[in-house]
C-alpha cells in the first residue's frame, strides 16, 4: 500500500471510506440506537474510544507478537479477546462516571464487542499494513465517521418519525433506506481521493 | 422464537433473584414466547377459555377471601384458602402496576366435603400474567398452572 | 500440527489473555473504589465506610438495620429512610412506593441508593435498638399441619429488650435454588420475661422462601440470624377492655402479650377477650393452654369459633366466621358500657373486616391496634 499522509487518512477514514456507509459494518447498533439523539451521541463517542484503544492495544501485539512468531492466523482470536476486554473496561468507565448514559445504552453497550466494525477496522488496520500512527489516526476516524453517520441518522428519523410511514417500513425499514440515501450522499465523496 | 422488546425485557425480569429469590421460570430452559405459545395450545387443546378461565379465578379469589385468611369451602365444590404476606410484587412487564402478595390453595371437595386431588396454587400477579399475556409461568415454578389441572380442579369441561 | 507449535500457539493467546486481564482488573480497582466515605445517622452517629455498596448494606453492615421485607430487591418497600443528601434523582423502582409527599421529603428506598460520597441519612429512633444476632434452634414443634413453632436460643450474654407485639427478622440461608440467605419478619411468640430464648410461630406460604426452608429443611441445633427487635404494635397502658382477634400465625404476639401479662400479674386486671377463628378442629392449637387461662382468670375470655365444623368433630362452641361470631359477642355478649380496645394481628382482608365489626358496635378507630403487613 502506498503511503497515505495522516491528514489525507483521517478525512478518508471520516467520508469517502467511512465504514458504515461506504463499508457497511457496524449496522445493528446503528439501527437499533439511532431513535434517540442522546444514546447515539454517546454510543458513537463510545465507538470512536473503542476503535482507538482496540487499535492501539492490537497493533503492538500483531507486530511484535503475532508477526515475529508467525502466527498471523491468530489475528482474528487475538483481536476478539482485545476488543472484548477494552468494551468490558469502557463499560465500568461509563457506569461510574454516568450512570445515565449507561441505562440508556443497555445492552448495546457490551454488543459494541460483536460490532463488525470494530473488527472490521482492525483487520483493515493489518491487511492495508498501516503502521502505529497510521493506525490510530484510522482507528479515531472511523469512528468519527460512524458517530457522524448515526447522529445525523438519528436527527433525521427524529424528523422522519413525524410523518405517516407505512406500518411494515416503521422503525428498522425506513432506517435502512435513509441510510441507503445517506451512503449514495456520501459516495459523491469518493471523487475527491480513495484509499481503498 | 423471536421475541420482541416487552417479551425481553419481561423474561429478564422473571429471573429468579430478581423481583421474587425464586424467579417465574422455574427450570423452563424455552424462552418466554416460546412458553405462552405452548400453553396456548395446550389450552385451545383442551377446550379452555382464558377468559373464562380467568373470571373463574377471580370469583374463587374473592369467595374465598371471605374466610379471612382461613380455608374455606365456596359453593360446596372447592376448599379455597386466601392469605396475604408483607410485601408487594411488581409484574414483569414494565408499567403494568404492582400486585399484593394474595395466594390462593383452590381444592375440589368430594362427596364428603373433604379435600381431593391437585392444589391449583396463584397469586393475584399470576391470575393478572394469566388475563393479560396467557403467561401460565415456566416449568418448575411454584405458581406454574398446568392447563391440565386448571381443567380438573376448575372443573371445566369444555 | 507439532505438539511445539501448539504450546507456542496458546501460550500467545494466553498471553493476549493475560494481559486484557490485568488491564481490566486496574480499571476496576480504579473505577469501583469510591473509597472511604461518612455516614452521618440521625446527626448521632457517623461511620466511615467503603463507598460502592447500597445504603441498606451498608448500615446493616454497621449494625444498624433498616426493616427489608424482601432482602433488598426493591419489592416490599419497607427500607425507607430520609437521605439528606444529594444522591440523584428517584430511580423508577423507588417511586412505586413512595407517596408524593415522601418523595418532597426525600425518602427513598435505601435498598436502591448508592453510596458513593458523604451521605447524610435519618432513620426513625427505635431502629438503633436493633442488632443481629446468631442464634440457635433449639426446638422445633409441629402445631398444626401449616404451623411450626420454632424455638431458638440467642447468643450467650445477649439481652434482647423488646415489647410484646413486636417481630423480628428471621434469615434462613441459601438452600436449592435460592442463592442467597432471605430473611423474612416473624411476630414473637415468646414474652419478653424469657431471657435466654425468643419463639416464633411459622405458618408455611406456598412458593415462601423462608417458611419452605422452615417446614422441610430447618432442623434442630442450626445456626440461625435473627435481627430484631422491631415493630409498634404493642398493648397500650389503659384500663379498657382488650378485644383480641388473630388466627393462625397471627396468634404469636397474642401469646406474647398474654404471657407478659401473667409474668407481670397483670393479666386479670383487665377484661381480655380472645377470638380464634379457624376452619376445623385440625387448624386449630394451643386450644388447651387457653381454655386453661379462661378457666383461671376470670377476666380472660377465649372465644374460639370453626367456620366449617366437620359433623364428626364433635364442635361444641360457636360456628361461623370469626367476625360474626365477634360481632355477636360485641353486641350481646360484652358489656357495651365497657370502654373497649381492639389489638388485631392477621391479614389485611382480616383486619379490614374485624375493623368494620368493632366500628359497627362503636368502637373509636383510634383505639383499634393492628400489626398490618401492606
Amino acid at each position: 500500500m502506498s503511503y497515505v499522509d495522516p491528514i489525507t487518512l483521517l478525512f478518508a477514514s471520516i467520508f469517502t471510506s467511512n465504514i458504515l456507509l461506504s463499508n457497511f459494518l457496524g449496522t445493528c447498533s446503528f439501527i437499533a440506537i439511532s431513535k434517540d439523539i442522546g444514546s447515539s451521541n454517546g454510543l458513537g463517542i463510545a465507538v470512536i474510544v473503542v476503535l482507538v484503544l482496540s487499535s492501539a492495544i492490537s497493533w503492538p501485539i500483531l507486530h511484535y507478537v503475532l508477526i515475529p512468531f508467525n502466527m498471523i492466523y491468530l489475528d482474528l482470536f487475538v483481536y476478539i479477546i482485545i476488543v472484548a476486554a477494552v468494551v468490558q473496561a469502557l463499560e465500568m468507565i461509563i457506569e461510574r462516571v454516568s450512570p445515565a448514559l449507561y441505562m440508556s445504552l443497555g445492552i448495546y453497550l457490551p454488543l459494541i464487542v460483536a460490532n463488525c466494525a470494530i473488527l472490521g477496522v482492525v483487520l483493515f488496520m493489518e491487511i492495508r499494513n498501516y503502521d502505529f500512527g497510521q493506525s490510530i489516526i484510522f482507528g479515531a476516524g472511523s469512528g468519527i465517521g460512524w458517530w457522524i453517520a448515526i447522529v445525523a441518522a438519528a436527527a433525521m428519523r427524529k424528523r422522519i418519525d413525524k410523518n405517516p410511514v407505512p406500518a411494515g417500513l416503521q422503525g428498522p425499514g425506513i432506517t435502512l433506506i435513509t441510510m441507503g440515501f445517506m451512503s449514495m450522499a456520501f459516495v459523491g465523496f469518493s471523487g475527491i481521493l480513495r484509499v481503498q | 422464537m423471536k421475541m420482541n422488546e416487552d417479551l425481553k425485557k419481561a423474561q429478564a425480569q422473571m429471573k429468579s433473584g430478581v423481583i421474587t429469590v425464586e424467579g417465574f421460570l422455574g427450570y423452563d430452559d424455552r424462552d418466554l414466547a416460546t412458553i405462552i405459545q405452548h400453553d396456548e395450545e395446550e389450552m385451545a387443546r383442551l377446550n379452555l377459555d382464558w377468559e373464562v378461565v380467568g373470571q373463574a379465578m377471580h370469583y374463587l379469589l374473592k369467595k374465598g377471601s371471605d374466610g379471612l385468611g382461613e380455608p374455606i369451602s365456596v359453593d360446596k365444590k372447592w376448599l379455597v384458602h386466601v392469605d396475604e404476606t408483607r410485601g408487594t410484587l411488581p409484574s414483569p412487564w414494565a408499567g403494568e402496576g404492582i400486585f399484593h402478595k394474595v395466594n390462593c390453595e383452590v381444592r375440589r371437595l368430594d362427596k364428603e366435603g373433604k379435600p381431593e386431588g391437585k392444589i391449583l396454587l396463584f397469586n393475584e400477579l399470576s391470575l393478572n400474567m394469566l388475563e393479560k399475556h396467557h403467561f401460565l409461568e415456566g416449568r418448575g415454578s411454584h405458581f406454574r398452572l398446568e392447563p391440565s389441572d386448571v381443567k380438573t380442579v376448575l372443573g371445566m369441561w369444555g | 500440527m507439532t505438539t511445539d507449535l501448539l504450546i507456542l500457539q496458546t501460550l500467545l493467546v494466553g498471553l493476549v489473555s493475560v494481559l486484557m486481564a490485568v488491564m481490566i482488573s486496574i480499571i476496576d480497582g480504579i473505577v469501583n473504589n469510591y473509597g472511604d466515605v461518612v455516614v452521618d445517622v440521625n446527626g448521632k452517629k457517623q461511620m466511615t465506610v467503603k463507598g460502592g455498596t447500597k445504603l441498606l448494606g451498608t448500615l446493616a453492615d454497621q449494625g444498624i438495620f433498616l426493616p427489608s421485607a424482601c432482602g433488598g430487591r426493591g419489592s416490599c418497600g419497607a427500607c425507607k429512610c430520609q437521605v439528606e443528601s444529594d444522591v440523584g434523582p428517584h430511580l423508577p423502582t423507588e417511586t412505586p412506593y413512595l407517596t408524593d409527599k415522601e418523595i418532597k421529603d426525600n425518602v427513598r428506598l435505601a435498598c436502591q441508593v448508592k453510596v458513593k460520597a458523604d451521605i447524610k441519612v435519618h432513620i426513625p429512633e427505635e431502629l438503633f435498638n436493633i442488632r443481629k444476632m446468631e442464634c440457635v434452634v433449639e426446638k422445633i414443634v409441629e402445631l398444626t399441619y401449616d404451623i411450626k413453632e420454632v424455638l431458638v436460643r440467642m447468643p450467650a450474654g445477649t439481652e434482647l429488650n423488646y415489647v410484646s407485639g413486636q417481630y423480628g427478622q428471621f434469615e434462613v440461608p441459601k438452600y436449592g435454588d435460592i442463592k442467597e440467605p432471605t430473611a423474612r419478619a416473624y411476630s414473637f411468640s415468646s414474652n419478653p420475661q424469657m431471657k435466654e430464648h425468643v419463639e416464633f410461630l411459622i405458618r408455611l406460604v406456598p412458593g415462601g422462601a423462608v417458611t419452605t426452608y422452615v417446614h422441610k429443611f430447618l432442623k434442630e441445633g442450626q445456626k440461625i440470624n435473627v435481627i430484631a427487635p422491631v415493630g409498634d404494635f404493642n398493648v397500650k397502658d389503659t384500663d379498657a377492655s382488650m378485644i383480641c382477634v388473630a388466627g393462625g400465625s397471627g396468634m404469636a404476639p397474642m401469646k406474647s402479650i398474654f404471657n407478659d401479662r401473667i409474668a407481670r400479674g397483670v393479666i386479670n386486671d383487665r377484661p381480655i377477650w380472645y377470638f380464634f377463628g379457624a376452619r376445623t378442629t385440625k387448624d386449630m392449637f394451643y386450644l388447651d393452654w387457653l381454655w386453661e387461662l379462661d378457666a383461671k382468670y376470670s377476666n380472660f375470655h377465649f372465644v374460639p369459633a370453626l367456620s366449617e365444623p366437620g359433623p364428626d368433630e364433635d364442635w361444641k362452641g360457636p360456628v361461623g366466621l370469626i367476625t360474626t361470631v365477634l360481632d355477636e359477642y360485641l353486641q350481646t355478649k360484652i358489656p357495651l358500657t365497657e370502654v373497649k380496645e381492639g389489638y388485631l394481628c392477621g391479614s389485611p382482608g382480616m383486619l379490614d373486616a374485624c375493623m368494620v365489626v368493632m366500628k359497627k358496635n362503636k368502637m373509636p378507630e383510634e383505639r383499634i391496634f393492628f400489626d398490618k403487613f401492606a
